[in-house]
């Protein structure tokens, strides 16, 4: 069942359009992966589904319209993004800043405080560190505490924008391992922009290519891995 | 001993003036990046406030609880009306637009209260006898190891601490202050986990200027009257305190502003032929300098660090 769907979605930075009409479609259960390179319009396409930038064209999240909705209400909704370059509070405890992930819910401080257990059994580096200001910790335990602040608010559908920047290969790898698990055990939809490309298509259900603002191709990663010309310009082989 | 106990009391009560009006300025800087020029007109305009209400027959422990909602109301509608539109198109036009504010506000309390034919020119305005908030007739006093402490003294310490006690509980334990600091760590993320940061800007200026209304009910109670400059020089010491304290952290601000309080008296009191009460300040500020050569954030700020 078609969870987010995007049709003729365009979105930019005052004059400038970067999103020159995309389709884009997360179903239930899917981890979908857009590829791209430097300015293709990745974290302007994660901005446009949060609502952080104005945008045009239809937009629906489980059928309904979101298109002029506020991040606030898109959040509330279900939909949580992990921004690039992590953008925890830094000042923050580690504790408050799961706090703070959970600010739209509304079903009392107990399960709340259930839920940041839950979050530190599966990333124990977080729990050893809770009462640390989020500035202290390394970019992997950021990129932790960034997912873990995003799950706070019991999201239908993960943005994650480029999750693997400024991290070492194997902290990649163990990032993307995490966001498998969440799909498989979860059952958390996630829609995940990435230059990275040959971990981001191993765990991928659907692929898309974004060049300049326009999705190129699209299929599932082992048709995109079939065709030589993206095979060559994306994944290096 | 005694002079040492009065001088301690007396700084500390004028050093919570500098503390409150520092809040409000750590306050809005926290939430939106902003100095707030105005921080000290807007805590006259609702002096001035309170002294109408005043006038009208209402006691002053209620009127300056409603002054200091007049306070709220002038500090929000400011950060809606003005400082928002304009933030987005030029966040440093902003600055300037403060202090047209400032000017803006003065006027007005010339013109309603302060006996200014228009255009006034700020000079020579009427002083007005204002209240003050606990008894500070000269035998108001109780005496502690020999020396007499003014009651109002000891009153306006207390209230400012309970004050700060108040906003610090807001701060650390309910949803409005964790909004507050996560707007001030990262504006964006706080929009991202679903915060509508808007509003908490909104209630960051309103409670701006409700703890600026009580430093300027408080500061006219020990002055004894308001006129149009009275917070002229206030805002100067409350500025210099955030500046002190670090600029991003209240606690900082409060214990900088009882310190450049507590400075300025020790000194005038101690050395009366080098500083005496004209050189007051200047004791002040070259402790501030001598601080910030050594640490630029300020006692308590964070310096921020970027990771490349």
């Amino acid at each position: 069942m078609s969870l987010l769907r995007a049709q003729g979605l365009t979105a930019g930075y005052g004059q400038v359009r970067v999103l020159q009409g995309i389709d884009l479609e997360v179903n239930e259960g899917e981890i979908v992966v857009v590829l791209g390179a430097n300015g293709a319009g990745k974290t302007t396409t994660m901005r446009a589904v949060s609502g952080t930038i104005p945008r045009q064209g239809t937009i629906e999240f489980k059928g309904h319209s979101i298109q002029k909705a506020s991040t606030d209400a898109i959040v509330r909704a279900g939909i949580v993004q992990v921004p690039q370059g992590r953008g925890t509070f830094p000042e923050l405890t580690v504790a408050d800043n799961l706090l703070a992930g959970a600010f739209v819910r509304r079903d009392g401080a107990k399960a709340i405080a259930d839920d940041i257990a839950k979050w530190y059994s599966v990333f124990p580096r977080l729990e050893e560190r809770a009462e640390q200001r989020a500035g202290s910790l390394s970019g992997g335990e950021q990129q932790m505490l960034a997912i873990a602040r995003a799950l706070m608010s019991r999201p239908k559908l993960l943005l994650c924008d480029e999750p693997s920047m400024g991290l070492a290969p194997l902290i990649t790898r163990e990032m993307f391992n995490v966001i498998e698990r969440l799909n498989k055990e979860e059952g958390l939809s996630v829609l995940l922009v990435e230059q990275n490309a040959n971990l981001a298509m191993e765990i991928a259900s659907r692929v898309y290519l974004l060049e300049t603002g326009v999705i190129v191709a699209s299929g599932t990663a082992a048709e995109l891995s079939a065709d030589d010309s993206i095979r060559k310009a994306y994944l290096g082989f | 001993m005694e002079l040492f106990l009065q001088r301690l009391v007396d700084g500390l009560s004028e050093g919570s003036v500098y503390a409150l009006i520092a809040l409000g300025i750590v306050i809005i800087y926290r939430g939106t990046g902003h100095l707030n020029f105005a921080q000290g007109e807007m805590a006259l305009f609702s002096t001035y406030v309170v002294y109408q209400f005043g006038e009208w027959g209402i006691p002053i422990g209620i009127a300056v609880v409603m002054g200091m909602a007049v306070g709220f109301l002038l500090g929000a509608v400011t950060e809606v009306a003005i400082v928002r539109p304009i933030s987005k198109k030029s966040p440093f036009a902003v600055f300037i637009v403060t202090i047209g504010l400032f000017q803006l506000l003065n006027w007005l309390d010339g013109a309603i209260w302060g006996g200014q034919q228009l255009p006034n020119t700020g000079v020579g305005s009427k002083q007005i006898r204002f209240p003050s908030l606990f008894p500070s007739k000269p035998t108001d006093f109780v005496t502690i190891l020999g020396a007499n402490i003014k009651i109002q003294s000891l009153g306006v310490i207390a209230l400012v601490a309970l004050l700060t006690v108040g906003l610090f509980a807001i701060f650390n334990h309910t949803r409005l202050g964790l909004a507050m600091r996560a707007v001030a760590a990262n504006g964006e993320s706080a929009k991202l986990v679903g915060i509508r940061t808007g509003r908490v800007l909104m209630a960051s200026w309103g409670m701006a200027a409700a703890i600026g209304a009580l430093g300027g009910v408080v500061f006219a109670g020990i002055s004894t009257s308001v006129s149009l400059g009275l917070m002229f020089t206030v805002f100067i010491y409350g500025a210099a305190a955030a500046t002190l304290g670090g600029f991003d952290s209240p606690g900082g601000a409060v214990i900088a502003g009882f310190s450049i309080g507590l400075i300025q008296n020790m000194a005038a009191g101690y050395a009366p032929e080098w500083v005496g009460q004209e050189m007051k300040v200047g004791v002040a500020f070259l402790v501030i300098l001598g601080v910030l050569l050594f640490r630029p954030s300020g006692l308590f700020g964070t310096s921020r660090v970027e990771r490349v």
